[in-house]
């Protein structure tokens, strides 16, 4: 006999063994917290919100507003600080969107598709977030060469002292910029590799499990 | 007061909570992990109710978010670590499912299905379940045509398994 025959008659006579459980004990468990994954990722997403939210404010508090009223660059803050917000609304509203759009009601395949489309999304917020980073270093570091008076008189004085010397400490500057743009982003993905990584990784292989069918 | 959404999904849950404890069954391997997974596919059944139309059986759609929960969404919780389970809803599991069965052979096979991936459980699952291949092909995602290759691997897995 076909073993899942044997299987199948042994389940079916079987399956009148399960204990049954009242209406008010059901009532109980449907009202209880969930813990599956979409929550899991909803939670770190809006913790990465409150954490990205954090970091530019307090980059954008008083104070570095008053030295950039002092350097008159308004034209170049201003703007990228409203871009940075819009773009984080977009992402606000793409999120909400896609946990709107997760069903379990599904078929396997395509519930599989919206939770990946879903860190697809934080994806692209985090790698926005590390590219607008870098920009704000850059421009940062520009506007305080070419504004902050103690740097312009260091700069007379390196350069008073030997016409090489000034191509080296911009080398330094330029070499510590990078520096500072390559830990800050390694930190970043490692840290998201790990939470996403082990919260994704039996849904993707599953995935990919799913997946591998279509293409043999 | 409980509402009218509520009292209609208590009693239509009620009346096939078995299919619950079936895919519990397939994808757990200890009482707790059962209850746990329990709990979660009620909670998704209940928080999916509204998207139920009516236009397939309430059972077929239970399949469904079971599977989908069983497979994708469900995380193992922290609940069973931290023995905050007294929270929970206790209910006794005496039936002879988790030591399993006498008979040396069925025990072999349930051994063997435990060790598939979670895709090919829930085939089998389906299988057992007697649903077709057009079933269970809308289920996964899948083409029926797919479905049979699959269910022929699964009995050739299955099979040399047994026999090694």
């Amino acid at each position: 006999m076909d073993e899942l025959e044997l299987l199948k008659k042994h389940w079916n006579k079987s399956s009148t063994n399960y204990p049954s459980l009242n209406k008010a004990d059901l009532y109980k468990l449907i009202n209880m917290r969930s813990s599956s994954i979409v929550k899991w990722i909803f939670i770190i997403s809006l913790l990465e919100f409150l954490g990205w939210s954090l970091i530019s404010f307090l980059f954008d508090g008083t104070e570095s507003l008053e030295k950039m009223n002092n350097y008159n660059v308004e034209h170049i803050f201003y703007p990228l600080t409203i871009f940075g917000y819009l773009v984080l609304f977009v992402f606000f509203f793409l999120f909400y969107k896609n946990y709107k759009s997760i069903s379990a009601t599904d078929n396997i395949k395509t519930l599989m598709q919206q939770i990946l489309k879903t860190r697809k999304t934080v994806k692209q917020y985090v790698i926005f977030n590390l590219g607008f980073m870098c920009v704000s270093i850059v421009i940062g570091v520009y506007i305080e060469l070419t504004n902050n008076p103690e740097v312009q008189t260091m700069l007379t004085r390196i350069e008073s002292e030997g016409a090489n010397n000034i191509y080296i400490f911009y080398l330094i500057v330029v070499a510590l910029s990078l520096l500072a743009m390559a830990v800050i982003t390694v930190i970043l993905l490692g840290f998201y590799y790990l939470i996403y990584g082990l919260l994704l990784k039996r849904l993707k292989s599953n995935y990919k499990d799913l997946k591998t069918l279509e293409t043999d | 007061m409980k509402s009218v959404t509520e009292q209609n999904f208590v009693t239509l849950l009620q009346e096939h909570q078995n299919i619950v404890h079936k895919v519990c069954r397939i994808y757990t391997y200890d009482s707790d992990a059962h209850k746990d997974l329990f709990q979660e596919i009620t909670i998704q059944l209940w928080k999916a109710f509204p998207k139920f139309r009516g236009d397939s059986k309430f059972s077929t759609w239970m399949y469904r978010v079971g599977l989908n929960t069983a497979i994708t969404l469900y995380r193992k919780s922290l609940r069973q670590v931290q023995s905050q389970r007294i929270e929970s809803v206790e209910f006794k599991l005496s039936y002879e499912v988790y030591d399993d069965t006498k008979d040396e052979q069925l025990k072999l096979i349930y051994g063997a299905v435990r060790k598939l991936n979670d895709i090919d459980k829930g085939i089998v699952f389906l299988y057992l379940e007697n649903k077709n291949y057009k079933e269970i092909s809308e289920t996964l995602g899948i083409s029926e045509v797919n479905a049979r290759v699959r269910m022929n691997r699964i009995k050739t897995k299955l099979k040399t398994q047994l026999n090694s």
